[in-house]
């Protein structure tokens, strides 16, 4: 049952990503992303993880495409089909692309091929809170004040100079 | 006040070095070695000796080292100092030649007088001639000197030891003998400005008078005839070697006598005159015997002193006039006016052409006849050297009475030619004669000057009679007579006002320009060879270093596109190409 | 399930992703396509959490890099803003200007 839900969910996922790479409309591109993103919180959910799928839902799909879609309205994003992709470059970085996936594919299959995953009941929030709290509290802690960083750095750097 | 210190010390050590000689006289011959190191089966080491040879090398030194000494300290004022401490240590090297008794000792002070010999020439060194004379005569005597250190080799690995009294021709093979006396030879011929290395010594002049007379006349360039007395048991041992000095000898004085007929400043010729009476004493040297012996020494005795007294002479007319050449001097001779004003210098300069003449009553008259006698000796017993030597020497006086008396006529007496023989010396431009210059103040030296001159006048005379006279008529009247046959045509020319000076004798036999196209040429072209070379050759291959490094660079900086997407293309195939390493290395 | 499907679909989405950072030629969709590369690493360690049920470390590690991504395409954006308001566009193939002529 998880499976086929599982693959479901992975194809729409790839079909998804692929149109974000492909697509000639950036608007576009950035709204297949949010599609792929949340079939990627399905396969979250397939594979007993629904805690991760919900935070990936909430901050990716509701923070992050938001933040991009701000973005490209203030650099003025044409809405018209461009022809985007690098020409002379795409067919080489394709090839770089499934030369990548062979070799890692390769890797995979001839390391876990055998494995499966067994089927659990009971929701994972709790061991999360419990790993966070318990032996990941300093990298949360970082994060943090990584957190404050990043966002003391977006501010600097988007500051307009001020002219006297 | 270090020129006064050297003047000083100049004076005191020339002045011991007649002491030395004065303590010497009538000891008995002794040798003393020291700091002996053995090489192989020889010992190298120091030693010094003295005999009657030594006492009478030092007693000339002395005089005329004391003599020039005294003279410089009113002749020179520019660097004193250098001056005389170099003229002291030119005294010393000659020293240390004339009491050695080890080969490599005697060396040693030939090569320190070279050297002392290239920085006196070059004392008035902001001129060029004084310049280019100081390194040709260093390199000619230096070149000549190597023969003599092989010389020196061939003849102590010959005989087993380096000491000049245990040399004995009669425990060396004959063939090592001629080869290690032929190059020593070699070191003679440089040294004393004999044929084919003569051209040295007439360029030496540009260097202060005094320094002609002690270093160019009386004592380095007779330490070639000194050290061929000094060893004359083993020269006289070699039959080819005494030929080979007899030729270069007769070659040399005819060549010297015929290129001084035809100088034009009075240090030239006298210099040319050196080198003929160099080859006199030679040809002595070359007869074998041991009146040749005696005869040559004489006549370097004699010729150390009316030489140095006519080089002094020379020395005064530059001091006093400002050029020694005969074009200059005519001017002042025009109303006898050169004569007059400097009385002291006329009359000895007369008595040292006098005795370089040959003329009867001076010292140079007497050493002539005893060289003429003892090649008469070898001549009479039927040797072919002695006939060749015998005639060369008759030739050469003939012609040293012409020039000696060409010099005096035209230097102090005014031709009664007319119009003052113009043209004789100016190359056809009649003008140049015609400026008067002032010679209301000419005067004669201060006595400083003068007294050495006076002494070593006197001495041209006196030194004929102190050996005792003993004289062979016959060979006195035949050498008066070859003297009137010289002046004779020296005075009837500067009657007329004419002196013909035939072109190969003024240009001295084309050996110079010889010597340029030999030797000067080749070397400065293997020099521009070298330069090209280096800079071309190795030059290219650092400059192809940088090059390359920079070339490098220029590839790498290719990389640099500015662009993201290449960047990071690169990052990912070199990340995926490192992913296959590890995965084929780690199977 | 067998563990190489969430394994395999990883791979796939982040080779996707990297032919996206290398072709697309504005800089926004080269940021979109870096997020699929982070999905897919958050997929992969989703997948061996669940096959190793012990603890939930895989899961902690996705929740960290969310937030990783998070911080990374606010301070991103951020840059591509002033590399627009330097050059009026956000072109990464013509931003040329770190170029070393030769």
């Amino acid at each position: 049952m998880t499976t086929v839900l599982f693959s479901v969910a992975g194809a729409v996922a790839v079909a998804a990503a692929v149109l974000v790479v492909v697509s000639r409309r950036i608007v576009h591109a950035a709204l297949w992303l949010v599609v792929a993103l949340g079939a990627v919180a399905g396969c979250f959910g397939a594979l007993h993880a629904e805690f991760v799928a919900l935070v990936q839902i909430l901050v990716y799909v509701g923070a992050i495409v938001v933040l991009v879609l701000f973005a490209l309205m203030l650099t003025k994003a044409p809405t018209n089909p461009l022809p985007e992709l690098t020409t002379g470059r795409s067919p080489f970085a394709a090839v770089v692309a499934a030369v990548l996936a062979l070799i890692l594919g390769a890797g995979v299959v001839l390391a876990f091929g055998n494995e499966k995953i067994e089927p659990v009941t009971g929701g994972s929030a709790t061991a999360i809170g419990t790993q966070v709290f318990k032996n990941w509290v300093l990298p949360f802690e970082v994060l943090s004040v990584l957190l404050l960083a990043a966002l003391i750095g977006a501010i600097a750097l988007s500051q307009r100079k001020k002219e006297d | 006040m270090i020129a006064t210190v050297w003047r000083v010390t100049g004076v005191a050590f020339s002045l011991l070095i007649l002491l030395f000689a004065a303590l010497l006289y009538g000891a008995a011959p002794d040798q003393v070695a020291f700091l002996d190191s053995p090489v192989g089966d020889l010992t190298i080491g120091f030693a010094v000796r003295t005999d009657d040879l030594t006492v009478l090398m030092l007693a000339v030194v002395g005089v005329i080292a004391t003599c020039v000494q005294v003279y410089s300290l009113g002749y020179l004022h520019q660097r004193p100092a250098s001056y005389h401490a170099l003229v002291t240590l030119f005294t010393a090297a000659m020293v240390t030649v004339v009491v050695s008794d080890s080969l490599f000792f005697l060396l040693i002070g030939w090569e320190v007088m070279g050297a002392c010999s290239y920085l006196l020439i070059g004392h008035y060194w902001e001129r060029r001639d004084a310049r280019s004379g100081a390194v040709k005569a260093f390199l000619m005597t230096r070149f000549a000197d190597v023969g003599f250190l092989f010389g020196i080799f061939v003849l102590g690995v010959g005989a087993g030891t380096f000491r000049i009294s245990e040399l004995d021709p009669a425990r060396i093979s004959a063939g090592v003998l001629t080869t290690g006396t032929l190059l020593l030879l070699v070191g003679v011929v440089g040294k004393s400005a004999q044929v084919p290395l003569q051209t040295w010594l007439p360029d030496a002049m540009p260097g202060p008078s005094p320094v002609s007379a002690l270093i160019h006349a009386a004592t380095m360039v007779a330490a070639g005839v000194f050290l061929i007395a000094r060893l004359y048991d083993v020269f006289a041992a070699s039959e080819t070697t005494l030929t080979v000095l007899a030729i270069v000898a007769c070659v040399t004085m005819l060549v010297a006598a015929l290129c001084a007929s035809a100088a034009v400043e009075v240090k030239r010729v006298l210099a040319w005159s050196t080198v003929s009476q160099l080859a006199i004493m030679f040809s002595a040297l070359s007869l074998g015997t041991a009146e040749g012996r005696h005869a040559a020494l004489f006549h370097l005795v004699t010729h150390a002193a009316f030489k140095g007294l006519l080089f002094l002479c020379a020395g005064v007319l530059l001091h006093q006039v400002g050029s020694a050449a005969l074009v200059v001097l005519r001017r002042y001779t025009r109303r006898g006016k050169l004569r007059k004003a400097l009385q002291v210098t006329f009359l000895t300069m007369t008595v040292g052409l006098a005795s370089l003449a040959g003329v009867p009553g001076f010292a140079g008259f007497f050493s002539k006849d005893a060289v003429i006698e003892a090649a008469w000796e070898q001549a009479h017993d039927g040797s072919v050297v002695g006939w060749v030597v015998l005639l060369s020497v008759c030739l050469t006086a003939a012609l040293t009475a012409f020039y000696c008396v060409r010099l005096w006529l035209w230097t102090f007496f005014r031709t009664p030619a007319l119009a003052g023989g113009i043209g004789a010396f100016e190359d056809g431009d009649a003008a140049a004669d015609l400026d008067e210059p002032d010679t209301s103040k000419l005067r004669d030296a201060p006595w400083v000057m003068l007294a050495p001159l006076v002494l070593l006048a006197v001495a041209s005379i006196v030194l004929g009679y102190v050996d005792g006279v003993h004289l062979n008529w016959v060979i006195g009247l035949v050498s008066t007579a070859l003297v009137l046959l010289g002046a004779l045509p020296a005075y009837s020319l500067w009657r007329r006002g004419a002196d013909p000076r035939p072109v190969v004798f003024e240009r001295e036999f084309g050996v110079d320009p010889a010597y340029h196209g030999l030797v000067v040429v080749p070397v400065r072209w293997l020099a521009k060879l070298t330069v090209a070379g280096d800079r071309d050759v190795i030059g290219a291959y650092v400059r192809a270093a940088g090059r390359t490094g920079t070339l490098a660079s220029q590839g790498f900086r290719r990389l640099q596109t500015g662009n993201v997407h290449t960047y990071l293309t690169a990052a990912v195939i070199g990340v995926v190409a490192l992913a296959v390493l590890a995965g084929v290395i780690g199977s | 399930m067998p563990l190489i499907l969430p394994l395999l679909l990883a791979v796939v989405l982040f080779c996707i992703g990297v032919y996206g950072v290398l072709a697309r030629r504005n800089v926004i969709t080269m940021l979109m396509s870096f997020e699929l590369m982070l999905n897919a690493v958050n997929l992969n360690l989703v997948a061996f959490d669940a096959w190793r049920v012990d603890e939930a470390t895989g899961q902690t590690l996705a929740i960290f890099v969310i937030t990783l991504a998070a911080a990374e395409i606010g301070l991103g954006l951020a840059i591509v803003l002033l590399l627009f308001r330097g050059h009026g566009h956000v072109d990464a193939d013509a931003a040329r200007d770190l170029v070393e002529r030769p």
